[in-house]
């Protein structure tokens, strides 16, 4: 999984051993912080709930930096959708040796057509994300595809310019 | 300008749905004498009519699990269910219906078919199997 944003480039790659939780390591460049660094990450599905149009998740995840214990993260993050609808939400807390802060996000899609299995598929969204060391809510609109094990998914802000997340499943 | 991109992708996007919903209403389709038919334990075969002919259309004297699912609503999230059965040698085919919410499993006839051990399979993928139905093709 490749990310970048105004705050980071990062790429995570991680493996599930169940559907409950999965493990990684996250190499990062923090553009705000001007380091590099590794996080070691777990993601554990608190909760899912399956109905026969939708899937409703919650999630915690932690990491701790190869900076040291005193760097690390933890948050939740959710997501209800459907074939048509998306929401999702995430809380974030990030402790590092200078700076302690916070990051939320919303995040509201729609599917302009049902594509099948194999097809194409497309989501229209909009992001909200707010970050304390950035200060104030920015939203904007994010394009997602994915096709096969490949999806992407692209924002752009005036004020935080690209919010690009690439991923691949093995 | 970089707006501009976005808002012109966006358009992009809609006009495929529509071109699709088009596609789809042109696609007539006669049911006379179809295997999608078939009563299965008192239930009518729930499946998309197209989709079930084509799948078993060179299944003769095989069998099919139609597999009910749960929470089956992402083509990514459902790419691993293809990847768990297509390690069982016994599969000889498969297909997944986000759509109807089923997935197609072949096997030959003389395969013993244990629901329990697909209710595994999908679950291992962090989805529910909640109903099967055995067709014999």
């Amino acid at each position: 999984m490749l990310q970048s944003n105004e705050m980071q480039n990062s790429t995570y790659y991680h493996y599930s051993p169940t559907y409950k939780y999965s493990v990684g390591i996250e190499s990062v460049n923090s553009q705000y912080f001007k380091e590099d660094y590794l996080y070691y990450r777990i993601t554990y599905l608190v909760n899912r709930k399956n109905t026969k149009n939708s899937q409703r998740n919650l999630y915690l995840q932690s990491g701790i930096s190869s900076a040291g214990l005193d760097h690390n993260f933890y948050g939740v993050h959710g997501d209800w959708e459907t074939r048509r609808l998306f929401s999702g939400f995430g809380y974030k807390v990030t402790h590092t040796q200078t700076l302690d802060y916070a990051e939320q996000f919303l995040q509201l899609g729609v599917a302009p057509y049902i594509g099948e299995y194999g097809d194409m598929h497309t989501w229209l969204m909009v992001k909200s994300r707010h970050n304390e060391l950035i200060g104030g809510w920015n939203t904007y609109p994010v394009l997602k595809f994915f096709k096969g094990n490949a999806l992407v998914e692209f924002g752009y802000s005036d004020t935080s310019n690209w919010d690009i997340h690439l991923m691949y499943r093995f | 300008m970089k707006y501009l991109y976005l808002v012109f992708a966006m358009m992009a996007a809609v006009y495929t749905s529509a071109h699709n919903h088009t596609m789809h209403d042109m696609d007539s389709h006669n049911h006379e004498g179809h295997l999608h038919d078939t009563m299965v334990d008192g239930k009518l075969l729930e499946v998309d009519p197209k989709r079930f002919d084509d799948f078993v259309a060179e299944l003769e004297g095989k069998q099919v699990a139609v597999v009910s699912v749960s929470g089956m609503v992402c083509d990514f999230c459902a790419r691993g269910i293809e990847k768990t059965f297509s390690k069982d040698k016994s599969v000889l085919k498969l297909d997944v219906d986000l759509s109807g919410g089923k997935v197609l499993i072949a096997f030959d006839k003389d395969r013993i078919i244990d629901f329990e051990d697909i209710k595994k399979k999908i679950l291992s993928n962090g989805q529910n199997a909640t109903d099967l139905q055995i067709i014999k093709i």
